[in-house]
């Protein structure tokens, strides 16, 4: 009765079914966990929300997990993943109707600290494009995001946000020349 | 690395590589995977347990029955045919009615015509 379009919950599922299943997804899981938290991060501002953020990803990711292998055709999984995360960041934000609470680099570090954080202390130019990304679009920042925290190609990226590989790529160019002129401006003033 | 470069159109960053280096992939931290195993396991558990309740009530014969699209015809034939006969009622009511009310109009409108005379 599970047709290519209909959604089983991975409860329901024989046995032998599920335990395939969460084998797959284990992998999945392994595979992505440092792509999702990425992005989560990024777009949240500070680990706690993050941790949350990815969390509740995998777990709408695992619910519907069968059925996205099912219609894949064998195509990567990852901009699923992150769009699933994309989603939820957005209604975080709604939600709660807030920004990040904490600007990126003065988010209170964790166990390890990122080198990034560090390198962002030293270094003025990194602070100022931090500080720009923060401020664009949300589109247009999440593809930034998405191309160079996750290194996602423009068909990924364009999945990922569900436009056309060709609107993609004008959203990445504008969001780099509107940051390159706000920098600019930034230091003629 | 990152200094701005001149161009035609004067200064400007080469926001590309300040964005690759600024933008690097973070590690998760560790608990996470261990939070995520543990939320996993118990939603799972918990979506079994609902499951086997609901199951619990039914028999198996019975959950076949249900899913069976076939027998979703006798319910709806039923519904539809409590449809009609609601209908046919309340058309014999408005029938009944519209019958008294032209009765008693033409016995008032003969009461008149006596009075006159």
């Amino acid at each position: 009765m599970s047709g290519p379009e209909q959604n089983v919950e991975p409860a329901e599922l024989a046995p032998a079914a599920k335990a395939d299943l969460d084998r797959a997804f284990e992998d999945f899981y392994r595979a992505h966990l440092r792509d999702v938290y990425s992005y989560a991060y990024y777009r949240v501002g500070n680990h706690h929300d993050a941790e949350d953020l990815t969390e509740q990803a995998f777990l709408q990711a695992y619910r519907h997990f069968d059925r996205a292998r099912r219609e894949s055709d064998g195509r990567p999984l990852r901009p699923w993943v992150i769009r699933i995360a994309h989603n939820l960041a957005s209604n975080y934000y709604r939600d709660r109707s807030r920004r990040p609470q904490t600007p990126l680099e003065s988010t209170e570090p964790i166990a390890a600290r990122h080198d990034t954080e560090a390198i962002a202390e030293g270094r003025e130019e990194l602070r100022q494009v931090m500080a720009h990304l923060e401020h664009l679009p949300e589109d247009r920042r999440d593809a930034l995001i998405m191309r160079f925290a996750l290194g996602m190609d423009n068909r990924e990226i364009a999945r990922a946000l569900g436009r056309t590989d060709g609107a993609t790529k004008v959203l990445i160019h504008r969001a780099i020349k509107q940051l390159q002129e706000e920098m600019s401006d930034e230091r003629a003033a | 690395m990152s200094e701005p470069r001149e161009t035609l159109s004067g200064s400007t960053w080469d926001v590309e590589q300040l964005l690759g280096d600024a933008l690097r992939p973070i590690e998760p931290p560790e608990r996470l995977s261990g939070r995520f195993e543990d939320t996993m396991a118990a939603v799972t558990q918990a979506a079994a347990e609902e499951l086997s309740d609901w199951a619990d009530e039914l028999s198996e014969s019975e959950l076949r029955a249900l899913r069976d699209p076939r027998n979703w015809v006798r319910p709806v034939v039923a519904v539809g045919a409590g449809g009609v006969a609601t209908g046919a009622l309340v058309l014999l009511e408005l029938r009944r009615r519209g019958r008294n009310r032209s009765e008693s109009g033409l016995r008032s409108l003969t009461g008149g015509l006596r009075s006159r005379l």
